[in-house]
This record gives C-alpha cells, sequence and structure tokens, in this order.
C-alpha cells in the first residue's frame, strides 16, 4: 500500500495566510463612489464603509460597523463631510472622530473609529492596508498612467469595467498567473511567443508578446499583442497592451487587473480598460473599442474562475522547464505577507526569467492546425 | 545556478540556461547599486523593476554560453 505511495508526487495543499498583503488595493471607479450615498466593501476579514464628504468632496474609508453598538454605517447616510449610522445617527469623520451625536450631551472622549488610508489615481480609489498600521511609504505608491490626468487625458477613452467576486480560492491563485505562460494558451486562448518576468522590489513584471489562436474568437483580441504588465505591490497590475488593428494602424491600450481580498479564501477581482483614441476617433467609438477589448478579457477571467473554483490550493507544483518561475514569484510575493522587518533581500532582489516558448509553441501550432482541420472536415452544423 | 560576472561592471549574478533562449538570472546585490547600465538610467529617474534587461549584462552570459563557462542544453 505505501510502495505506491512512495513513488507518486504527493500534492501539499498548505494554509492560506493568516493575515492579508500589505500594500495599496484598489477598490473601483473613483466615480462610482461619488453618487452621495455611503457604500459597503467587504474586503481584508471586515466590512468598510466608502463615502464622499458633502463638502470637501474627498473619498473616505473607515470601518463600516459604528463604535457605539455596531451598525452598519454603509447602510446609514451622508450627513456634510461625515456618515450616519442608521442605528442612533451618531456622525462620523473621514479622519475617524466622531463629529456629532445629536441626541446626545457630549461625545465619549475616545469616541474614535478607524480611518483608512485613500489614495485616488487613474481615476481608481485605493486603500491601504497593513497588518502592522504603518503609513504607506512613498516609494510603493501606485504609479500614474502616464496621460491619463493631465493636459492630453482627452486622448484615452472612458474606463470599461468589470468586477467578479470569487468564492473558494485565496487571491494567490491570481497572482499566479503573471508566471504562467502555459495557461496563457489554454485559458486565454493566446500563443505566448515572448514571455519574460522581472521581480525586482515590490514589482513583478511579465513582458509577453503573443498571438491569437486561429480556432477561437475573442472579438477585438484577435489580433498579435505586445503587453508590459507590471504588479505594483500585492494586488494591482497595469498592464499596457499594443496591438495592430489594422495594417500599420497600432493601438495603445491600458489594461487594469486587481484584486482585494475578502476574506482568506474569497476575493474580488476587478478589471478594466482604457484604449488610446486612434485620430479621428470619436469618444464613443473609444468607448467601444475599450468596451470590446474587456469582452475578450472576460471570456478569459471567466475560465480562469472556472479553474480556481475547481482547483486545490498547491504549495508544491511540479514544474517542467516551460514553466514560468512559480516559486520566486511566491517568493517575491511573500514580503507582503511578513512584517517590514522580516522582508528578505531574497523576498526582493531581482530576479529575470526569460521562457524558450519554441518547443511550446510548435505544439500548440499543430493541435490548433488539427483543430482547424478537424472543423473544415466536419459537416456543417448550422452553428 | 552558476555565477557570471558583467564585463563591462563587473557585477556578479547567478545564472541558469535550460537552452540557448531560456535565460534565468538572480541578481546577488541591489541592481541599481551593482549595475553601471541600471545606475545611468535610475539617475536619469528609472526605475530598475522596469528595465527589461540590461544589456551589458545579457552579452556577458551570451559569451559565457559561448566560451562553454555557462552551459545551456542545447548549445
Amino acid at each position: 500500500m505505501t510502495a505506491l505511495n512512495d513513488e507518486v508526487r504527493v500534492i501539499e495543499a498548505g494554509n492560506a495566510p493568516a493575515r492579508f498583503a500589505r500594500g495599496w488595493h484598489c477598490l473601483g471607479l473613483a466615480d462610482s463612489f461619488k453618487d452621495g450615498k455611503p457604500h459597503e466593501i467587504e474586503a481584508f476579514g471586515t466590512k468598510l464603509v466608502v463615502f464622499q464628504g458633502e463638502d470637501d468632496g474627498q473619498l473616505h474609508i473607515l470601518n463600516a460597523y459604528c463604535p457605539h453598538m455596531g451598525g452598519n454605517l454603509a447602510h446609514g447616510t451622508v450627513k456634510g463631510d461625515a456618515v450616519a449610522c442608521p442605528f442612533h445617527d451618531w456622525r462620523w469623520s473621514g479622519d475617524g472622530r466622531c463629529a456629532g451625536i445629536p441626541y446626545a450631551r457630549r461625545v465619549p472622549p475616545r469616541a474614535r473609529t478607524r480611518a483608512w488610508t485613500t489614495l485616488e489615481r487613474n481615476r481608481q480609489l485605493f486603500v491601504w492596508h497593513d497588518p502592522e498600521g504603518n503609513p504607506p511609504p512613498a516609494e510603493v505608491t501606485i504609479p500614474e498612467i502616464e496621460g491619463v490626468h493631465g493636459p492630453d487625458a482627452g486622448e484615452w477613452s472612458a474606463w470599461t469595467w468589470k468586477t467578479a467576486r470569487v468564492d473558494g480560492s485565496n487571491c494567490r491563485e491570481i497572482v499566479d498567473n503573471v508566471v504562467d505562460m502555459a495557461h496563457f494558451f489554454y485559458v486565454h486562448y493566446a500563443f505566448p511567443t515572448y514571455f519574460k518576468n522581472v521581480f525586482d522590489g515590490h514589482v513583478a513584471t511579465q513582458y509577453m508578446e503573443s498571438a491569437p489562436r486561429g480556432d477561437m474568437d475573442l472579438g477585438n483580441l484577435s489580433s498579435p499583442l505586445r503587453s508590459d504588465a507590471s504588479y505594483y505591490g500585492p494586488s494591482y497590475m497595469i498592464d499596457y497592451v499594443w496591438t495592430e488593428v489594422a495594417p500599420g494602424v497600432e493601438m495603445e491600450m491600458v489594461l487594469i487587473n486587481s484584486h482585494y481580498p475578502i476574506s482568506a479564501d474569497s476575493f474580488m477581482l476587478q478589471y478594466g480598460a482604457i484604449v488610446k483614441k486612434l485620430p479621428g476617433m470619436t469618444d464613443e467609438a473609444a468607448a467601444e473599442a475599450a468596451r470590446s477589448l474587456i469582452g475578450g478579457l472576460e471570456t478569459g477571467f471567466e475560465q480562469d474562475i472556472e479553474i480556481w473554483r475547481n482547483k486545490t490550493r498547491i504549495d508544491n507544483p511540479l514544474l517542467t522547464e516551460e514553466d514560468g518561475p512559480v516559486y520566486q514569484l511566491r517568493r517575491w510575493y511573500e514580503q507582503f505577507y511578513v512584517d517590514v522587518t522580516d522582508v528578505k533581500d531574497e523576498m526582493t532582489r531581482r530576479f529575470e526569467f526569460e521562457i524558450d516558448t519554441r518547443r511550446a509553441n510548435e505544439a500548440w501550432h499543430a493541435e490548433v492546425e488539427e483543430n482547424l482541420a478537424r472543423r473544415a472536415a466536419a459537416p456543417e452544423t448550422g452553428a | 545556478m552558476r555565477p557570471v560576472e558583467c564585463a563591462t561592471c563587473g557585477n556578479q549574478v547567478l545564472c541558469e540556461k535550460f537552452s540557448r533562449a531560456h535565460t534565468s538570472v538572480q541578481w546577488t546585490a541591489e541592481a541599481a547599486v551593482v549595475c553601471a547600465e541600471f545606475r545611468d538610467r535610475v539617475s536619469e529617474g528609472a526605475t530598475t523593476a522596469r528595465i527589461r534587461t540590461c544589456r551589458a549584462l545579457r552579452s556577458s552570459i551570451e559569451r559565457a554560453v559561448d566560451d562553454g563557462t555557462l552551459e545551456a542544453a542545447d548549445a
């Protein structure tokens, strides 16, 4: 009985980390929180309330539960620059101080709730999470997408934005994708012809050139593309993509791939796209291009989610030379799950890995040719 | 992984090649400090994390494969 078990590879599923990553996490498009109402966000094992002050115009984030009797502020109302609890109308300012209790003679001296540090950038809202409670260091801030704010902002389309809740998986699953060359063929229907990763400091990058699979239709993603994608910290990836939309006409797009943890085994996936307007392109045509691009991405993400929903966590993946550097990526990712003083050089030191994609592409091209030949030989289905 | 020294600045990295096209490079010190090419780029405002490769180091790795000090399975 044990003789056989000695020879088979045994999966070590391990346990999801007991804490949530230190870093900036994107919560969505900033405008979506600016409707005068408080918004509930389930994240980091708790609930948060996001609201915009009526006078200061700023977005604020507080613990959702009122320290008085536990009412949920996200179900309350915005009053001035404070959010009012639906239970007893206690008012909480964006800085976490109690701004007033209409029925009480005095506000208790220690009436303070947790205010979370926020950042608005790239027309998105971010929250800083750190289990140690330190403020965000300037060097890990979210970079601005070039031209998205300044005088050239009009060159970009509006954001198309999508949200998908993933239950039953730790968010490490989506981060693993950054090195997973082969899944781009099977799950995202592309031939990755060039694939290189660089991990350096708090940034993990994936350089990829890919061609679409001839046997699959992904709409706007059906041309060869170059992609230059970096995670800035544990959860926010900016992906610059260039693709030829007509002979000699290259379109530049920016995709965002981000998530925030809800619990140890669930997370909120968010992704979005903008495209740079081509000469003569109207706002509406650019927005439509971004929407159509998202359509192609959506298929890929839905298939990612289907994989995650059904797979096991695995701490000891069994790899080939054509697989990316999963172990080194996880070593990089670990820096966000330990105290700052425990971040080791090996987690942040530069590491580069360029895959030889030749063997894989030969096999995949043969497979696609076979699929196309079989389809051509099959009688018309009328579909 | 085998040590490879950059002929331009003397920066030493650890390198492994499964084939001519594959390259794995583990830097052993702060990239912005030890690499001359990166130092220049960083002084111009770049961050090393967003630089794809150091050309001088890449040439040194190629040379190490050519002269046999670094083994690549198909070289």
